[in-house]
């Protein structure tokens, strides 16, 4: 037999039975930090007085209910938008690059868009602008539209920024060749029973859906109710949220408020695990009630198609509108209310440019981590059993599904352990581990969806396994690589948790100095930052989009 | 209870895939229509049913009961279907797939219609099982009766017994046209295979060239 037939990676693994290799990369720079990082968020778990200074806090129970509100008002209120346009665009004109359109959404950070919210619907922002130029006023009104003690800006921006990824998931599910093919017969079925497409919807696909949303459900509420940036740039203060309460304690130069701040994290992860139990519970309580509703016979109402359009056009011009208002904020120098037009200037941006670290170390860390997250899950995934990706997917799933805040903490203490804070290895690390957990979530399936028989014909054809990969392999990948590479990219852009504690002052990221900006007045510079901290995902989304297109495909 | 078609046709991307026919189905008749594959007989009945899909386009003129149905919409037209596939859907109990067909009205009585349709499937425990636990024969028989539930003026048939063992295949075919004769349901029915047309039954056979002729 031709040595030549297998290439020296696989081949070597498969030879000696160390296909175990390929997993080490992806164990050293993913699993054994997370399990570490893990292990240590509860390392403080059980010293009493951090407990008792926490249940001492003024700010513990205002702030919890806040937290707890907030995730889930603006997780319902994704979802509810998520579903209104999933129902408007199935199967319509939009249908077809609604994955496209919500991916580049998803590609902008949540903070550049609550600094964008923030400047539309401020007392002396555009919205104001606006109506004080028809009604006359000649000073900004005296209403809390942004910080307001509800925290309803801050809902409103959580629901804007987490539909799309909703509608994305959704759209995946929906795509798939036998769905489509289950839910046209379905569809059929009932409409012979006398039912109309808006209570096929609500009776039919809707119930089917949502075993696949509880994952990703589960993130957004743990993500909306312990978001600290976007809290901090848009989020009610008096009180604050609990995750803001808990992220100024860690930051507190004394000991016994850093300690106060760790024991908190862990309340507030339990206490979130509760509300998800009692959400759970009141379903299933509640079950009869709602089986009522399904089960109440044929109705001809109809699909809110065009509400559903109406929704999604609302959303992309939003989404283009905060982008344009960042990019105008930015050159508005001097600009009195209730004046439409500000006098421009570039200051901001010389200023940005004169000292660019910020942004230079944002784009490195981005690009470092996401092409070495695509190279350990490449490696992965070509030398390691399909059954142990679920591996690396409960381990992603975990990551994301747990507070940003309480596995950022004890990412400082065990990088403190091994000398990775305050500089760049462990801020590359810190930032590598979200981006693998949401490249994974993004790669494995279309990864593992390939059709084993292109491998035997392959192997038919006297290919060899390196030849077979990246002849067949990686041109047949290129569409979900490059938008992993993406969102990987666009991931590792907003991170502020791991950015501020493991860089502990060392290093300034995009999103460190627009956090901080954010309480200032400089209004233009905010702008410019959050500009920034928009374009470079946006522009590698859209590259990865327009490169990922397939030559053999329409779709 | 009648279907009557008359100079229906279907077009795919402009090019005549059946060529115009008329046709008269009397309460209780069940006509077959057979034909190749990839002949249009399915998308003929999507089109009486209301939900051709492009490219796919068809013309003519549908009358249930003496009504037109042509701008009627298809949840409205009172025609219940049959597919290859049960379609009993996954989510919902045997019961609960039975109740989605039942109008609305008192509990007790969509209660009782659906006991009712139960023991008529001979399948009076399964109220709470979730289809997939149900044999072939079974989500059959549950299928036939959740249609009949919404009580029907005609119905349509889409090769139901295609995926049902030999034996099996018999049995369900005849308790579902005893139970559409005894209603004087109008059907049309589509298959390739002959021995499923009922016995002095009309039959139609769609040709290569998209003729529909007698049989």
């Amino acid at each position: 037999m031709k040595r030549t037939e297998k290439s020296w990676i696989p081949a070597f693994a498969s030879m000696t039975g160390v296909g175990a290799l390929g997993s080490l990369p992806i164990l050293t720079l993913f699993a054994l930090p997370l399990l570490a990082s893990l292990f240590f968020s509860f390392e403080i778990t059980f010293d009493r007085q951090a407990w008792q200074n926490l249940l001492a806090h003024p700010q513990l129970w205002s702030g919890l209910r806040l937290s707890i509100y907030t995730g889930a008002a603006s997780t319902i209120l994704a979802l509810a938008a998520a579903l209104l346009i999933i129902i408007g665009a199935y199967e319509s004109k939009s249908w077809h690059n609604l994955p496209a359109t919500m991916g580049a959404m998803l590609a902008l950070p949540h903070l550049a868009l609550a600094i964008g919210l923030s400047f539309l619907i401020m007392p002396s922002g555009i919205l104001a602008r606006i109506v004080a130029n028809i009604v006359g006023w000649q000073t900004p009104p005296q209403w809390v539209t942004t910080h307001d003690p509800y925290g309803i800006a801050l809902i409103i921006a959580l629901a804007i920024k987490e539909a799309p990824f909703i509608v994305w998931v959704l759209a995946g599910f929906l795509n798939r060749e036998d769905i489509r093919q289950k839910f046209v017969l379905q569809r059929a079925a009932a409409q012979s029973l006398g039912h109309g497409t808006g209570s096929i919807w609500l009776r039919i696909f809707v119930p089917q859906l949502m075993p696949k949303l509880i994952w990703p459900l589960v993130i957004v509420f743990v993500y909306a109710a312990t978001v600290v940036d976007m809290s901090l740039a848009i989020g009610p203060t008096q009180p604050p949220t609990l995750a803001t309460v808990i992220w100024a304690d860690i930051n507190s130069e004394q000991v016994v408020n850093n300690a106060r701040g760790g024991v908190g994290a862990i309340f507030l992860s339990l206490a979130l695990l509760m509300s998800l139990v009692l959400a759970w519970s009141f379903i299933i309580v509640t079950k009869p009630i709602w089986k009522n509703i399904m089960n109440a016979g044929p109705s001809t109402w109809a699909a809110p198609v065009f509400a559903g359009h109406t929704k999604l056009i609302s959303l992309e011009v939003f989404y283009v509108l905060i982008a344009a208002l960042l990019f105008f904020m930015s050159l508005a120098q001097n600009w009195p209310f209730p004046n439409l037009v500000p006098t421009a200037s570039l200051k901001p941006w010389g200023t940005i440019f004169q000292n660019p670290n910020a942004l230079i170390t944002s784009i490195v860390l981005a690009t470092l981590t996401s092409f070495t997250a695509l190279s350990i899950l490449l490696l992965w995934l070509e030398m390691m059993n399909q059954k142990t990706d679920r591996i690396i997917l409960w381990l992603s799933l975990a990551l994301l599904g747990l507070p940003a805040i309480l596995v950022g903490l004890g990412q400082y203490r065990a990088f403190l352990r091994f000398g990775l804070t305050a500089n760049m290895a462990g801020l590359f690390l810190s930032h590598l581990l979200p981006v693998v957990a949401y490249m994974a979530i993004v790669l494995v399936g279309p990864y593992r969806a390939i059709d084993p028989r292109f491998s035997a014909t392959a192997k038919s054809l006297q290919a060899s396994t390196l030849k077979f990969f990246i002849a067949i392999k990686l041109p047949l990948l290129k569409a979900p690589i490059l938008s992993a590479l993406a969102v990987g990219f666009a991931v590792s852009f907003g991170q502020y948790i791991p950015a501020q504690l493991i860089g502990a002052g060392r290093f300034s990221t995009l999103p460190i100095e627009a956090v901080t900006l954010t309480s200032g007045a400089n209004r233009p510079l905010t702008a410019a930052f959050a500009f920034l901290l928009m374009l470079p995902p946006l522009l590698v989304y859209v590259a990865a989009a327009r490169f990922g297109r397939s030559r053999w495909s329409n779709s | 209870m009648s279907l009557h078609l008359k100079n229906i046709s279907l077009n795919l991307n402009g090019n005549p895939l059946i060529l115009p026919f008329s046709l008269e189905i009397a309460a209780g008749e069940i006509v077959t229509l057979m034909g190749p594959s990839g002949c249009g007989k399915s998308s003929l009945l999507s089109y009486v049913a209301g939900d051709l899909a492009a490219p796919l386009r068809g013309h003519g003129d549908i009358f249930l009961n003496g009504n037109a149905l042509n701008t009627t919409r298809p949840e409205q037209r009172r025609i219940g279907r049959l597919f290859q596939d049960d379609l009993l859907f996954p989510h919902m109990t045997v019961g609960e797939n039975l109740l989605f067909a039942i109008q609305r009205g008192a509990r007790s009585e969509r209660q009782a219609m659906m006991k009712t349709a139960l023991q008529r499937a001979e399948l009076e425990d399964f109220e709470n099982r979730s289809p997939h636990t149900l044999s072939g024969g079974q989500r059959s028989r549950i299928s036939l009766m959740r249609t009949l539930l919404a009580k029907p003026q005609a119905m349509l048939l889409d090769e139901p017994f295609n995926k049902l063992d030999q034996a099996l295949r018999n049995t369900v075919r005849e308790y579902t046209f005893s139970h559409l004769s005894t209603r004087n349901i109008p059907t049309l029915m589509v298959t390739h295979d002959l021995n499923d047309a009922p016995k002095n039954g009309r039959i139609l056979q769609i040709t290569t060239t998209g003729e529909v002729k007698h049989v």
